[in-house]
């Protein structure tokens, strides 16, 4: 058997970044159809693709790094590299909806009553829900790094007790914060205060929503003894992102909830 | 007293369940196994399940595939009223 003179990772080919390209066409087009001729079946069979693509790619990847080796310093580097850059470029999403909103608001136009909140927009309280959110979201950035000194220390027991906090408490805020879409007395066609509304806090429930699902896998992965003291850098990826979402929830409360309100 | 706790402790940690063998370390296991030399691709070498899942994986992509390029011709060539 051939063995390779450097540390990097030669992967075997793989069907998925095919597969993910036709899910990501099935999605957009079925969104296309479900406006036009009011079916959603594409867009359904485009979901199916996506969610079969992503659990098979990252189950390949468990594969590479945790029961073939393939995770060496510098592969690792290279995945560091991957998840700060992919993060960034979320940042720059939100940048473009926080960008909307102090658009809107820093320079209110006649139609709102030259006023921010616009005229007849009743707000939400930032002191009530919304507080007991910042809180949630913050007590779980302090859980998710318990988690991981208790990863770096050895600590099985801990590592998922304090992992587990972290995902009740990530639940905990999308509840919440669904509870408040529903009792809001505004809704997102409200003009320039719902869309800017709905449409930043709406990705970053989304955004809440997917990091919990992270957290959750790396949950398993550590009952399953994937990790170890040194190498855990899944676990990372998915604190690293769980932090992004923590912090964008700040600015949206700073920005949204209490400056505009 | 002591004596009386450890011999406690261990008896509490033994578990004959299933669910005790669910906690064990399977991951040497799955290390032996995912570096056999059977010149299968990563997706494929888990055996049966993985070959089943691919296929219907790459159906959905090929029919699906198709009936989007049928749908954007049928929308690109609209018929005259």
């Amino acid at each position: 058997m051939a063995h390779q003179a450097h540390a990097y990772h030669m992967v075997d080919p793989s069907p998925w970044p095919l597969t993910g390209a036709i899910a990501a066409l099935l999605m957009t087009s079925g969104l296309a159809v479900w406006f036009h001729q009011h079916s959603m079946i594409l867009m359904a069979i485009g979901t199916v693709l996506m969610l079969l693509t992503m659990y098979q790619w990252w189950r390949d990847i468990v594969r590479e790094g945790t029961f073939q080796g393939h995770h060496t310093p510098p592969v690792q580097k290279g995945l560091r590299y991957g998840m700060i850059l992919f993060i960034t470029s979320e940042v720059f999403f939100f940048l473009g909806f926080f960008w909307a909103f102090y658009h809107a608001s820093l320079a209110p136009t006649p139609e709102l009553g030259g006023c921010w909140p616009p005229t007849g927009i009743f707000t939400l309280d930032p002191l009530e829900v919304p507080l007991l959110n910042t809180a949630v979201l913050l007590a779980s950035g302090v859980t998710v790094t318990w988690a991981h000194h208790s990863m770096m220390g050895g600590d099985r027991k801990q590592a998922i007790q304090s992992l587990t906090m972290t995902i009740v408490l990530g639940f905990y805020f999308t509840v919440l914060q669904a509870m408040e879409y529903v009792d809001a007395p505004f809704t997102i066609g409200d003009g320039v205060y719902g869309a800017t509304f709905f449409v930043a806090t709406g990705f970053h429930g989304l955004h809440v929503m997917i990091g919990s699902i992270f957290l959750a896998v790396c949950l398993l992965r550590q009952i399953k003894h994937h990790f170890t003291s040194g190498h855990h850098f899944g676990f990372e990826a998915a604190a690293w992102y769980w932090h992004f979402v923590d912090v964008v929830w700040l600015f949206l409360y700073v920005s949204i909830y209490w400056w505009g309100s | 007293m002591n004596r009386n706790i450890f011999a406690l402790q261990r008896i509490a940690r033994r578990t004959f369940s299933s669910s005790g063998r669910r906690l064990e370390n399977h991951v040497p296991q799955k290390q032996k196994r995912f570096q056999e030399n059977d010149g299968m691709p990563i997706h494929l070498k888990g055996g049966v399940s993985d070959s089943l899942l691919y296929r219907a994986t790459m159906g959905i992509t090929v029919l699906g595939g198709a009936y989007v390029v049928y749908e954007l011709v049928k929308w690109g060539c609209p018929k005259k009223a």
